[in-house]
């Protein structure tokens, strides 16, 4: 066997490609796929959120809840608002939730529904609000939206990611936890139809707690037109048509027979005391 | 935005400086094979030599570290989504070796024939096994046999 020297023509080991060509095709290619899987979030959203387990969705909610920025302030305001929703809950609206009030501190007149029964109160609302009715009406329109489940759907892609993530990885996950922080739950988006459908909730149940629906339009009656509504207006950014929700509800308590009666004042020594 | 403009000042720089360094590596290598093609470097264990006639015979190595860029990082990364041969590694590992052997070749000197010749590739990762190959290392070893004439 003889040794011949000599160098190879050609290299068998480095594959003669464009790499800046590859780079496009697969940075483009994966581009595509990650528009597919967001429009297809957009989709799946009802699909999803009648398969979602209250089991489930209370565990995800502590995630979703921990996003919130702020501390609940206003222990008084809000133990009496906690125990409101509570009788209301155990007399009228029976529904699988375990509600919990937080009161944050912010101007916005408004109350938000996050998932897993976590009900944020604005001292904003607390102040406006002049009757318990009043206050309970605005409570069991929230617990409306829990009813039919608006508040997953307006959760929208957050919530189809969460409830993946959680199926696949766990609640208790480090990738459900970062999700649940980075997640913006916050973009609730309530469509016509659903508020309608939680202000009939509403009205039924405070008819049945107070056996009257005195105040159930008041608190739309005060509202200042010039109102910012805030990032989570779902009251009346979202409901230009705020007048029409109004004579919606008082065409039913005139159908239905419902009695606007006299309003039951708020605990004065709660309310004078503002923190 | 910022960082946006940072990754890709870094692709850009990486492709640029990249190729540029690549291209240099492998005239270099071309002229330094043609150079040592005296020097055989075999894997067979022995040669059918009397063993009077060998004058000494000796271990020789040579280690090379490099390092891929940025832009072949991130193309190997979209690579590691979509599967398939990653295309962008294959040059490092192939100029990694070679320079190590030619290496070899320069540490035995005047020797005959290196025989048994081995060559290992071992990753030098930033974070052990989290951050893929981001330095290589390739030594080759072998032994130097210098034969009486």
């Amino acid at each position: 066997m003889k040794y011949t020297p000599r160098q190879p023509k050609s290299n068998v080991n480095v594959t003669p490609t464009s790499h800046i060509r590859e780079f496009f095709v697969l940075a483009g290619g994966l581009l595509g796929l990650i528009v597919v899987i967001y429009l297809m979030l957009g989709l799946a959203v009802d699909l999803i959120v009648p398969h979602i387990s209250i089991d489930l969705e209370n565990k995800m909610g502590v995630h979703f809840f921990q996003s919130m920025d702020g501390k609940d302030a206003d222990s008084q305001r809000e133990y009496y608002v906690q125990s409101l929703m509570d009788d209301l809950q155990e007399r009228c609206a029976k529904l699988p939730y375990r509600f919990k009030i937080h009161v944050r501190k912010a101007s916005t007149v408004n109350a938000m529904a996050l998932p897993g029964g976590h009900v944020i109160v604005f001292t904003g609302l607390l102040d406006k609000v002049s009757s318990e009715n009043e206050l309970a009406f605005v409570l069991a329109h929230e617990m409306g939206h829990y009813a039919h489940r608006d508040h997953l759907r307006a959760g929208g892609r957050a919530v189809v990611l969460m409830t993946f993530s959680a199926l696949l990885f766990g609640v208790d996950s480090s990738v459900s936890k970062v999700l649940g922080h980075t997640l913006n739950i916050t973009e609730l988006s309530f469509s016509r139809k659903q508020e309608t459908q939680a202000d009939e909730f509403a009205l039924e149940t405070i008819n049945c707690a107070y056996g009257h629906v005195g105040g159930a339009t008041d608190f739309f009656e005060k509202i200042p037109k010039e109102q910012d509504p805030g990032k989570f207006g779902h009251y009346f950014a979202s409901h230009p048509e705020t007048r029409s929700r109004i004579s919606h509800l008082n065409n039913i308590i005139r159908s239905r027979g419902f009695n606007p009666a006299k309003r039951k004042p708020l605990p004065k020594a709660i309310w004078t005391f503002i923190p | 935005m910022y960082d946006l403009l940072i990754f890709l000042t870094l692709i850009a720089v990486g492709y640029s400086v990249g190729t540029l360094t690549e291209k240099r590596h492998y005239r270099s290598i071309h002229k330094r094979e043609k150079a040592f093609l005296y020097l055989p470097a075999v894997t067979i264990k022995a040669v059918d030599y009397p063993e009077e006639k060998v004058r000494s015979a000796e271990l020789v190595y040579g280690s090379v570290v490099i390092s891929i860029d940025y832009f072949k990082k991130i193309l190997a990364g979209l690579r590691n989504i979509f599967g398939g041969t990653v295309k962008s590694y294959e040059s490092l590992i192939d100029r990694a070796r070679r320079e190590a052997l030619l290496r070899m070749k320069e540490m035995a000197g005047d020797a005959t024939v290196i025989v048994n010749v081995r060559i290992e590739t071992s990753t030098i990762a930033r974070k052990a096994n989290k951050e893929g190959v981001g330095c290589l290392e390739a030594i080759a070893y072998g032994t130097a046999l210098t034969l009486e004439k």
